[in-house]
């Protein structure tokens, strides 16, 4: 797996509204159709934004892709800065 | 027999933040700086009307609305008819900008594409399709209200790295601007970029302001020395967040000005979460 395949589907979760609904009912099944593997799969089940930043992921589509599914602004700012709890 | 057109000249060049906050949550800035961003904005809308241009070279980056990172171009032109913004009802209401049809200036846009690959700059090609986020939608708000003005929207790459060197943005301008000259459509063309200036989208220092490296950059563009404008290093913008990498398009507008800038305001505004200025070359 590259970090190519969890751009996509952070991309494709903002812009692709069937993916994001997709994504929102069954993270798995989205997960598994992207390739998504290993702790970059766990990272984003968890909506760790911390570890997937400091592991590359470009934090404008995390950001976007966290507010298309609908996670507050507070809650992902808290989430990237470590100070929330998984 | 007529008398042929002269070449087309770029009448006015701007350049102003983007911030989602100053169309979005105007209100959650200090009333003094909100007056002053607002105040310069309604400013240089009265100096575009005054100028009449016949079209808007509109440059910013763009927010991974079009593109991605399976396709993420340095630089592109558009060529389109006309652009929808904001790209969707929830951007629109986050905007607060009504989602509508912006006008392009089709032939100015191939114009100009065809000019930079003679130039040996080797932009994308955006014949259509290409939406608008806050990189447009938020400044023509104030400085295009009714979107009367034809546009050819300039996309740089601000948004991942590697980025184009503070060198290459400025030279792309000084190509715009000798591009403008070589057409006869447009005859007064008005240069708009907006972005920057230091803030972190995303990030945990999310609302931090390096007014530090932001005065600095103003100075820098007050003088128009090419030398101290492309000086620039990544890691130097960097440091000012990675919002701060839309500098470059002002730097493409500077290219284009050919000369210095006033700044008609500034103001670290953390609850834009964005180092906000407006500022308008000394044409």
């Amino acid at each position: 797996m590259s970090l190519y395949e969890v751009h996509k589907l952070l991309w494709d979760v903002r812009r692709v509204r069937d993916v994001t609904e997709r994504y929102r009912s069954d993270p798995d099944a989205v997960l598994d159709e992207y390739g998504v593997e290993g702790d970059f799969r766990t990272w984003m089940k968890d909506l760790d934004f911390k570890s997937l930043y400091e592991h590359d992921v470009n934090p404008y589509l995390l950001y976007f892709c966290a507010i298309q599914l609908e996670v507050d602004r507070a809650d992902y700012y808290a989430r990237i800065r470590g100070v929330k709890a998984r | 027999m007529s008398t042929p057109r002269t070449g087309g000249k770029i009448v006015g060049a701007f350049a102003a933040s983007h911030s989602p906050g100053i169309t979005g949550w105007p209100e959650r800035a200090a009333e003094d700086a909100r007056k002053a961003v607002e105040g310069a904005y309604a400013e240089v809308r009265r100096r575009i009307a005054e100028l009449e241009p016949d079209a808007v070279i509109a440059v910013s980056v763009e927010h991974f609305t079009n593109f991605s990172l399976g396709n993420l171009p340095a630089f592109a032109i558009a060529t389109g008819e006309d652009y929808l913004g904001p790209a969707t009802p929830e951007m629109a209401k986050f905007l607060n900008v009504p989602q509508h049809r912006y006008p392009g200036d089709a032939a100015l846009g191939e114009h100009l594409y065809s000019s930079a690959l003679d130039a040996e700059f080797d932009p994308a090609l955006v014949q259509g399709g290409l939406e608008f986020d806050e990189n447009f939608c938020v400044p023509l708000k104030h400085l295009d209200p009714d979107s009367r003005y034809p546009l050819v929207p300039v996309i740089v790459n601000g948004v991942n790295p590697p980025w184009p060197t503070a060198k290459r943005c400025y030279d792309f301008g000084r190509m715009l601007r000798g591009a403008v000259a070589r057409q006869t459509a447009a005859q007064r063309v008005v240069v708009l970029a907006t972005g920057g200036l230091s803030h972190w989208v995303g990030l945990p220092e999310s609302g931090d302001i390096n007014e530090k490296f932001d005065r600095d950059f103003l100075a820098r563009l007050e003088s128009g020395d090419p030398a101290r404008l492309t000086a620039f290093t990544r890691e130097e913008i960097d440091a000012a967040g990675n919002g701060a990498h839309e500098i470059r398009t002002w730097l493409v507008a500077a290219g284009a000005a050919a000369t210095g800038f006033d700044v008609l305001a500034y103001e670290p505004v953390s609850a834009w979460l964005t180092g906000t200025s407006v500022a308008a070359a000394r044409i």
